[in-house]
């Protein structure tokens, strides 16, 4: 991504990348030292400057990128997904590239472990399942009960996977709600869950 | 019903439902899924047609399901939500309903992360329950998912889904299976059982929901191939209990895969006990072989004819380019047979012009050695003619001295006259060196072994001995030959007459035969000789004069009539001299009395033979005893008097081949004195007659010692033969069932069927017959009627048959080539109640005679005799349509009965019999379908099944019978137990030529395989005997005797 470059922005967001330590100040540093030592060492000359945004995902923020922009080669982003592509959108003569492999939107288990709970798909049945995303947590997205590969809580393609219709059995056994489960999901509808095209949500209430 | 699929068939009948399941390749060879589809065919109800099981790119479901459908087997197109969205499924669901397929079993499918793909995308755009409820709106409520109208057909699919019994949470699995009942699952099939006893929980569970009331609940099973399958499943593959028994019988088995059959058929027999299991489905992985076994095992194997199982056809492309496909791979298959059964043909025709030749070559052999003894005789007699003439000019010139001088005298003088005379004596050793080589002639035409031509020579060397006094063999006999001539030289001359007489007679057998009158005056002729011979002198010159009134000129007959009368007067004179010794002539001079007592011991014996051997058997015993007068040891005499009197008519056992001609040629003497029996000799068939008797001794010869067959028997066939056709009835002494059944309750043993056959009838007026009728098995007269017992007609070509075997073509010989006067020979002199004419010379592929010229000769027939007559084609549907509507032009509303319909002329020809009220033969291959098939077409034709005759195709014994029997008795029990009226009508079984072309019957008589002619009748015989018992009400057959061994059977069984 760098190659030919002479002279790149190294640019972190202090959101959410910042919070799982993917991309905040700490690892700009971190990535823009490792930089100027790969390209020294493949006898290369770069030279790296390293800013971090209050949020890559709001205009007010990458508005100014515009003119600061025009002296780099390129923009290396290291928010998220969105971040780039904001930059992107924004700043039409700003040449900009990830840092990041953006891979899901989890919770942090614990130091250092995250897992994905919600798949965004915009159709929730949380309320259903006890409040675990069978969309999000089952291998096939199931939505009415776990197919034949669950054995002793786990879900067949990996056995360090539980089986989230499982878990949601249990939990809704365990609320007296096991009933429920008896009832047919109806088919759903993935338009909100991207197969409708990119998504955008209005707040009619929020428009300026 | 919702589909009307076989499977929905069966578990809504209440039948244990056996499911299969079939993968399809993971290439695009449609033969492994036909492979695969015909191990499974007809032992399992319906098959599953896995789609891209474990997520592995294979032959689509939906394909391998319409090719599987071709083979005739009901497929069970699986569908996973893995692979496409709602779009694509319900696209594929629309293909599959309009081709054919009408299970569909939804599943979630197994996720991409086993297959040999990972990386895909699981579209998962719904789960299995989803898509059961998707379905069933596009069934039911003709809704696509989207809610849009179905507008035309939807797709009409038994739903199917599957369940998991051994997955978690287990007391969940219940529910979610009542949730896809719910959504639409008509039958559930469940993951593969090895612990029974959880299964069995689980069933209990899903009885207390009532979901095996709305659901038919098959339970999956899987024979493990081996320990380490067993051992993979239970490790690696999720959702599968192998219990620890399971891997133990293995690890115990000597053949695993016998043990692992044995398991999978104990788990369904357990699986069978417990309530709500409703079928079966038998998971055989790769190992597809293994069902039948199971299915056989698990006793399933009677599976119920599959209904609904019908390929929609595409195009009529695609129907040519199958049906050609279908014909190059049954070619294939057969060329091999082919190959064989051309080899078997090229062989036998070998065989048989390797036998004509030989035959020829014996024949023209034969006809040379004749022509030699012909010439050998005719100069003989040249010689005897001289040799009398000497005797004549001896006998004048006694005479002469007679009148000169005493008698005494001039015997010695005379015998002393000729005892000079060397050029007698050189006559002499010509006469007899002619006579040795008549003789070695004749031992050659007769095949005589040494033995008996020794024989032979022993006894005219007799009769020489007594002509000139000396024991001398013929070989020898020329240089001896000078040797005493008896007192009773005269006689020489009579003696040589007689010998020649006799070998005439001999040889007579293969010489053309004289006119009747001729035949006479040689008959008297030697009838005088004869006498002569014995002394009876009166006899001979009646006999003589006798002939002389036929012929006035004879030269033999006058010739013997002058001797006659002068030995009458010679022998008055001798007889004074006689008494002087014993009863015996003189002695003469030069011998002592002791060899002349033994010359005449010799002599009576001698004649006591001849006598023997012309049945004289009184003038034999009169000879012989003479003989033993003065020689009571002597051994021949006695022998010959033993059999004298036992009426033996053959003189030495070894020469009874010639003592054979000699009676054959005596018996048309005896037939001319019966005017009666003359009638039929006509100068044709005289030289038919010699030929024959040529023909047959080739045969004969080497057959005699094993049977010497009178002659008149081979002769006149009929007359021995038809005696010979007659069959002892069967004893009907066994007391009725009823009787032997006593203290058995009556339904024990009796099973009434509710279906009737039925009655048709064939021909017009009294001698119409009708076939059919029953109610019952035949012959089970008591469970139910047999109110027309089968009949049998017979066959009747219409031009002469080609290969036929003697032993059949025998009877028919007079009139093969009339079909009227065969026809009537088989009403007339047989008995046939109805006769079936074969048009078989109107084969395209064969003679090819004109629908015009056969129609004419069908004519014939019909107007010859008015018993039933059944018309049956070359086979050709076309040139059979031509034929028959030409017949029937003909002969207008006179009933026959027309056949071979097939599905090819089905229409013209039934149109035709509608016309004319005509019964028709619908003639199928060997299918009940088939025969089913037609019969319902032409009953929409408007042909009733009353005049419907089933020709289901005949296979003789050793040829496919066993085939035809079962298929012949399912139509019987589907007609009988099932009112399938549309089998119902009488089977008509053409079995007489399926009998007569196999090679069994044409083999010559040898040791190993019998008589020809028996093991022919016994064939036709059991062929029809046992199609009797299949079902089959009339039976076309050729051979009079198996006709009537069959008809004896009838007679009692009925």
């Amino acid at each position: 991504m760098v190659k030919g470059a002479r002279k790149i922005l190294v640019l972190g967001c202090r959101g959410c990348v910042a919070v799982c330590s993917a991309g905040g100040d700490k690892e700009v540093k971190i990535l823009s030292a490792a930089l100027k030592l790969g390209v020294k060492r493949s006898g290369g000359e770069i030279e790296i400057d390293e800013d971090t945004l209050v949020r890559q995902c709001d205009p007010e923020y990458i508005e100014p990128l515009n003119e600061r922009a025009k002296d780099y080669d390129l923009v290396m982003s290291m928010a998220c997904g969105v971040g780039v592509n904001f930059v992107a959108d924004r700043c039409p003569d700003v040449n900009v590239v990830p840092a990041l492999n953006t891979t899901f939107y989890g919770a942090n288990l614990s130091s250092g472990e995250w897992k994905e709970l919600c798949a965004g798909c915009g159709a929730c049945v949380l309320h259903l399942t006890g409040g675990l995303c069978p969309v999000a947590r089952c291998a096939k997205s199931l939505s009415n009960g776990p197919c034949g590969g669950s054995q002793g809580g786990r879900c067949e393609i990996n056995p360090d996977v539980p089986c989230i219709w499982q878990l949601i059995y249990d939990r809704l056994s365990k609320q007296d709600r096991k009933e429920e489960l008896k009832n047919i999901m109806p088919i759903r509808d993935w338009t909100t869950a991207g197969h409708g095209g990119p998504r955008r949500r209005v707040r009619e209430d929020l428009l300026p | 019903m919702i589909a009307g699929s076989n499977l929905e068939n069966i578990l809504s009948s209440g039948t244990f439902a056996v499911t299969g399941e079939l993968g399809p390749p993971k290439n695009g060879d449609m033969e492994v899924v036909r492979k695969k589809a015909r191990i499974l065919k007809g032992h399992v109800d319906a098959v599953n047609i896995t789609d891209c099981q474990t997520a592995i790119v294979r032959m689509s479901s939906l394909t391998a399901g319409l090719i599987a459908l071709s083979e005739g087997v009901e497929p069970v197109m699986q569908m996973t939500c893995r692979d496409r969205n709602r779009i694509g499924m319900q696209a594929d669901i629309l293909g599959a309903a309009a081709l054919g397929i009408k299970n569909l079993l939804c599943l979630t499918g197994d996720h991409q992360k086993f297959g040999n793909h990972p990386q895909a995308k699981g579209v998962f755009d719904m789960d299995s329950i989803q898509l059961l409820q998707m379905v069933k709106g596009m069934r039911d409520e003709k809704r696509f998912q989207c809610g849009e109208e179905i507008k035309k057909a939807e797709p009409r699919l038994f739903l199917g889904c599957a369940a998991n019994p051994f997955a978690d949470p287990f007391e969940f699995r219940p529910v979610r299976l009542a949730k896809k009942v719910e959504a639409g699952a008509n039958f559930c099939q469940t993951q593969i059982i090895y612990n029974v006893e959880k299964f069995q929980r689980f069933m209990e569970m899903a009885r207390d929901l009532g979901i095996h009331e709305r659901c038919y609940i098959l339970a999956g099973v899987t024979p493990p191939k081996s320990l380490g399958m067993a051992r993979y499943m239970k490790r690696f593959v999720p959702g599968l209990d192998v219990t620890d028994e399971v891997i133990q019988r293995l690890q115990d088995a000597k053949d695993q895969r016998e043990e692992g059959i044995d398991i999978c058929v104990d788990i369904i027999k357990q699986v069978q006990e417990i309530p709500g299991v409703a079928g079966v489905h038998i998971m055989a992985i790769e190992w597809e072989e293994a069902v039948p076994e199971i299915v056989k095992r698990a006793g399933l194997s009677d599976r119920p004819e599959p209904k609904g199982v019908e390929p929609v056809l595409i195009s009529n492309q695609a129907i040519t380019e199958a049906v050609e496909r279908a014909r190059e791979e049954a070619q294939l298959e057969l060329k091999g047979e082919l190959d064989k059964v051309k080899a078997e043909a090229q062989a036998s025709r070998e065989l048989v012009v390797k036998e004509k030749e030989k035959a020829a070559s014996e024949i023209s052999s034969l006809k040379k050695e004749i022509e030699a003894a012909k010439e050998m005789v005719s100069r003989k007699e040249a010689e005897v003619e001289k040799l009398t003439k000497e005797l004549k000019q001896a006998k004048e010139a006694l005479e002469k001295a007679k009148s000169e001088g005493p008698k005494e005298v001039v015997m010695t003088k005379e015998v002393k006259e000729v005892q000079g005379q060397t050029s007698l004596t050189a006559r002499e050793q010509q006469v007899l060196q002619s006579l040795n080589m008549g003789l070695k002639a004749l031992k050659d035409v007769l095949g005589l072994n040494d033995v008996q031509f020794e024989a032979l020579r022993r006894f005219l060397e007799a009769e020489f001995m007594l002509q000139f006094g000396t024991s001398v063999s013929p070989e020898v006999l020329p240089s001896e030959a000078k040797k005493e001539i008896q007192p009773a030289a005269i006689e020489a001359t009579k003696e040589e007459v007689v010998v020649e007489e006799v070998v005439k007679e001999e040889i007579a057998a293969e010489e053309e035969k004289p006119s009747e009158r001729a035949k006479e005056v040689v008959n008297l002729v030697a009838k005088g000789n004869v006498a002569l011979h014995n002394k009876d002198y009166v006899a001979a010159i009646e006999a003589f004069k006798k002939a002389l009134e036929i012929d006035p000129d004879d030269e033999k007959a006058k010739e013997g009539l002058e001797k006659a009368r002068e030995l009458q007067v010679e022998q008055m004179q001798a007889e004074a001299k006689m008494a002087e010794i014993e009863g015996l002539p003189p002695c003469p001079e030069e011998i002592s009395e002791e060899e002349w007592k033994e010359k005449w011991v010799i002599r009576f014996t001698a004649r006591g033979n001849v006598a023997l051997m012309k049945g004289n058997y009184d003038e034999a015993i009169k000879e012989f005893k003479k003989a033993l007068e003065i020689n009571p040891d002597y051994e021949k005499a006695k022998d010959g008097l033993k059999r004298a009197e036992n009426r033996e008519d053959i003189y030495i056992p070894s020469v009874e081949a010639k003592a054979e001609e000699v009676k054959v040629e005596e018996k048309p003497v005896k037939e001319e004195e019966k005017p009666e029996v003359e009638v039929k000799a006509e100068p044709e068939e005289k030289e038919e007659k010699k030929e024959e008797v040529e023909a047959k001794e080739e045969k004969e010869a080497p057959k005699v010692e094993e049977k010497p067959r009178p002659k008149v028997e081979l002769k006149a066939p009929e007359g021995e033969g038809v005696t010979e056709l007659e069959v002892a009835p069967l004893s009907k002494d066994e007391p009725p069932l009823s009787e032997r059944a006593e203290g058995i309750p009556e339904d024990v043993y009796k099973e009434v069927c509710s279906g009737v056959i039925q009655s048709v009838t064939i021909g017009e007026g009294d001698k119409a017959i009708v076939v059919g009728g029953e109610t019952t098995l035949p012959f089970h007269t008591f469970e139910g009627d047999m109110p027309n017992p089968p009949r049998i007609a017979y066959e009747v070509l219409d031009s002469p048959p080609e290969e036929w075997p003697d032993a059949l073509l025998k009877y028919y010989s007079d009139v093969i080539n009339d079909s009227a006067a065969w026809a009537r020979k088989c009403v007339n002199e047989f008995g046939a109640k109805a006769i079936c004419l074969s048009l078989a010379s109107t084969d395209p592929n064969g003679a090819n005679v004109s629908s015009q010229d056969a129609a004419k000769v069908a004519q014939k027939v019909i107007e010859a005799v008015d018993v039933p007559i059944i018309l049956w084609g070359c086979g050709n549907a076309e040139k059979d349509t031509e034929t028959l509507r030409e017949i029937t032009s003909l002969i207008g509303d006179k009933k026959v009965c027309l056949g071979p319909l097939t599905d090819a002329n089905y229409k013209t020809l039934g149109a035709t019999a509608m016309a004319f009220q005509y019964p028709v033969v619908a003639s199928t291959p060997i299918d009940v379908n088939l025969a089913k098939q037609l019969n319902i077409l032409l009953e929409n034709l408007g042909v009733g099944l009353d005049h419907i005759l089933m020709d289901p195709s005949i296979g003789a014994v050793g040829y496919g019978l066993e085939y035809t029997y079962s298929v012949m008795e399912r139509i019987r029990l589907a007609a009988l137990t099932q009112q399938d009226d549309k089998l119902s009508p009488p089977i008509i079984c053409n079995l007489g030529r399926e009998v007569w072309k196999a090679k069994e019957t044409k083999l010559p008589t040898d040791a190993e395989l019998g008589d020809q002619e028996r093991r022919g009748v016994l064939i036709e015989g059991i062929t029809a005997s046992t199609l009797l018992l299949a079902g089959g009400e009339l039976m076309i057959m050729r051979h009079p005797k198996a006709v009537n061994l069959t008809e004896a059977l009838i007679e009692g069984l009925i």
